[in-house]
């Protein structure tokens, strides 16, 4: 009567069906908030006059990556308002063009096309995320825009040999530990961690930034004891926890986004793993994260592209600026957003020019390229290709909340503590 | 290869997940064992049960696996109310794969409302023994998988003295038999295959009470079980409640053997390597018999 054949099977290839996907996108858990319409934003220009130099964006406001997106906008808004009140781009009033390219690649390239050449807008700003933005400096490429963008940190961004591009943030991701590596390279050899363990998510920007550690630390001696690699959708992270323990590392490093970060940390825990020195990637930044941990978060190191409290440029500014503007303070994507204004800013300034034709945008590139940025990110430099050659600010859990420990600069706020608290 | 005692931890928090694999698994063994459904939502509902908890433990501070006296009765009750008001209105002959498509879409809604609800940010349940292990022989024995393992332990326990030493036991499995033959002696087998269901869903409460002191958790979570938890009750045997819990336990020790000796991406391929092998050689399931003698 009941032949149960077929159903297995369909039931099977369901299975793998809904696995498959789930692997290939597990829903940003973050996503959601508002909505947001394309537009233009007039950014309270009273007394300037003059022709407005007009900036085009496009950016997803819906979709994947609308959180973000929504945050980068944000950070733009608030610097236009900035630039307005105190004299505006070239004593000229500055006024942003935003289309939604609702996450959609090939939306993104009709917005930059009908931006450039209908709208005729004089400048352009970047999108948000490495999938967005090749496409989006592809079109400004072909019209010589210069394209500043607040996204996109892989390595392949920079090997399309673009002229005009630069990422406005202070490093790639295999940078990110740069700081770290240095400070560790300096210890006296018996502080030195002597042996390190690596477990990261299989994701080009997670891995990046722990390869990057991984590789400055081979270079100095310290031997890798262990070097896990987990796909996405990982369930359970007490049996990776336990290799890692397994082999005592003085040093565990994290390529980790948020679940897996909680899940290594309690796992150890669990194991009575006490490492010397402990790094995580994106997951300790989370606000959510003290409490998922049950408040095991004193001695964790974690590598930021921004800090509010760092005493960068106009930062002070910004976060009151912004707060008072948005109605709560800026991410680290709104950051990104008003730093990649600050740096076209600075160049058009310098230049004395921003209107549509290679003249004016070539010089503005060029500018960029040979020139050092004072941003609220601290002083941005860049290479040939558009990478920033800074490095991130290295953030440690202590008693009281996350401090800026390196590097010894104007942004940090406490010391180093080395090795940890046990957790 | 893995030290000796890397081994052992690997083979101790193994078995440990393994049970609770098989507490989330539980449920699905009962909805396709009294009616042919395949409940793609049980993993949703376990997220569900798991947000409920959450919010029970943050308003009134109860301990979060206390609140499963009032999730429970709950799921219990919804569990009926899904298979009377929208379950049983599948046709017979449709109903292995519309369930699946209704199921579905049961997991899109839930999804969609937690997110709604309680925003897509990451919740977590700490509790002070969650992070605290058993040590014996050097092996590390964490107490919230000890917890979930005994759980599992007391709701198989449960639902097999349900089944073999009660009138309802006895009609639940008439029905699984033969719903016909029921019928004729006189079972209200649509009133038993409601009960079958809210049992059914009635373990997702206290697995999702388990998952929510064990991992942190977002709306979207669910989708990383649906192919794991699947894969334990074709390997055990489509309705089998024994084969299901024996396959969760040799999976979840697998997966966990293969951590450590291996890596996380070939352990995560296990359960996929293992539903392959049983639709291959024995697509009726290792673990189950016939159909009709279950349980």
């Amino acid at each position: 009567m009941r032949d149960r054949g077929p159903l297995v099977t369909s039931l099977a290839a369901f299975t793998l069906l809904t696995t498959l996907s789930a692997c290939s996108t597990p829903e940003d858990p973050t996503a959601g908030a508002e909505g947001g319409a394309a537009g233009t934003f007039d950014a309270g220009a009273a007394g300037l006059e003059g022709e407005p130099v007009r900036i085009g964006i496009s950016m997803p406001l819906s979709g994947d990556f609308s959180e973000p997106g929504i945050g980068v906008r944000q950070g733009y808004e608030t610097w236009a308002a900035m630039v307005n009140e105190s004299g505006g781009l070239l004593d000229r009033p500055v006024e942003l063009v935003f289309r939604d390219d609702a996450s959609d690649p090939n939306k993104v390239v009709s917005d930059y096309e009908s931006l450039i050449t209908q709208a005729k807008v004089d400048l352009v700003f970047g999108p948000f995320s490495t999938r967005l933005v090749i496409p989006a400096a592809e079109v400004a490429e072909s019209y010589d825009m210069l394209f500043v963008e607040p996204a996109g940190a892989s390595d392949e961004v920079f090997e399309q040999g673009f002229e005009y591009l630069f990422y406005a943030a202070p490093a790639v991701a295999s940078d990110h530990y740069d700081n770290l590596a240095d400070y560790i390279e300096k210890l006296p050899a018996d502080e030195r961690p002597r042996t390190a363990a690596y477990a990261s998510l299989d994701d080009p920007f997670a891995q990046d930034t722990a390869y990057g550690l991984k590789d400055r630390m081979e270079a100095a001696g310290v031997e890798t004891v262990a070097d896990e690699v987990y796909p996405p959708g990982t369930t359970g992270f007490t049996a990776i926890a336990a290799r890692i323990a397994d082999t005592d590392a003085d040093l565990v490093v994290g390529g980790t986004q948020f679940e897996d970060s909680v899940g290594l940390v309690r796992g150890f825990q669990e194991l009575g793993y006490q490492p010397r020195m402990a790094a995580f990637s994106t997951g300790p930044t989370i606000p959510e994260f003290e409490e998922a941990v049950g408040g095991a978060t004193e001695g964790i190191i974690s590598p930021v592209g921004w800090s509010p409290s760092a005493d960068y440029g106009q930062n002070a500014d910004f976060v009151a600026r912004h707060t008072e503007l948005h109605g709560a303070p800026p991410s680290e994507d709104a950051a990104n957003g008003f730093t990649t204004g600050e740096v076209v800013a600075a160049a058009v300034e310098e230049v004395g020019c921003a209107e549509q034709g290679r003249k004016c945008q070539k010089a503005l590139a060029d500018h960029i390229r040979g020139a050092e940025t004072e941003t609220i990110v601290g002083p941005l430099r860049f290479d040939e290709q558009g990478r920033p050659q800074s490095a991130h600010l290295i953030q440690q859990w202590q008693a009281d909340g996350p401090e800026i420990v390196l590097p010894d600069d104007d942004a940090r706020t406490g010391d180093l503590v080395h090795p940890k608290a046990e957790w | 290869m893995p030290s000796l005692s890397l081994l052992a931890q690997g083979l101790a928090l193994g078995v440990l997940t393994g049970g609770v694999y098989a507490l989330l698994a539980s449920g699905l063994t009962l909805y396709f064992g009294v009616m042919r459904v395949v409940m793609v939502a049980h993993p949703a509902f376990l997220f569900l049960a798991a947000y409920i908890t959450y919010f029970l433990h943050a308003v009134t501070g109860m301990d979060p696996l206390l609140t499963a006296v009032i999730t429970v009765p709950l799921f219990f009750l919804l569990g009926v109310g899904i298979q009377r008001v929208l379950v049983a209105r599948i046709p017979q002959e449709s109903l292995a794969m519309m369930s699946v498509l209704l199921t579905f879409s049961l997991a899109l809604l839930i999804e969609g409302g937690l997110g709604y609800v309680a925003t897509g940010s990451y919740r977590s349940i700490t509790v002070d023994y969650a992070t605290t292990s058993l040590h014996l022989f050097g092996v590390a024995f964490p107490y919230d998988r000890l917890i979930g393992f005994g759980l599992a332990a007391a709701t198989f326990i449960a639902i097999f003295a349900v089944l073999r030493l009660t009138r309802l036991g006895k009609a639940l499995r008439a029905t699984i038999q033969h719903p016909d033959a029921a019928r004729l002696v006189g079972i209200d087998t649509a009133k038993v295959t409601g009960i079958g269901f809210g049992i059914g869903l009635a373990t997702a409460a206290l697995g999702g009470a388990v998952l929510s002191i064990i991992d942190p958790f977002f709306p979207a979570a669910h989708w990383d079980y649906i192919g794991k938890l699947m894969a334990i009750i074709v390997v055990g045997g489509l309705g089998s409640v024994r084969g299901a819990a024996i396959a969760a336990l040799i999976l979840g020790t697998i997966e966990a053997v293969v951590q450590v000796s291996g890596g996380a991406t070939e352990a995560g391929l296990m359960f996929y390597a293992f539903l392959f092998a049983t639709l291959l050689l024995r697509p009726q399931g290792f673990f189950g018999g016939r159909l009709a003698e279950r349980f």
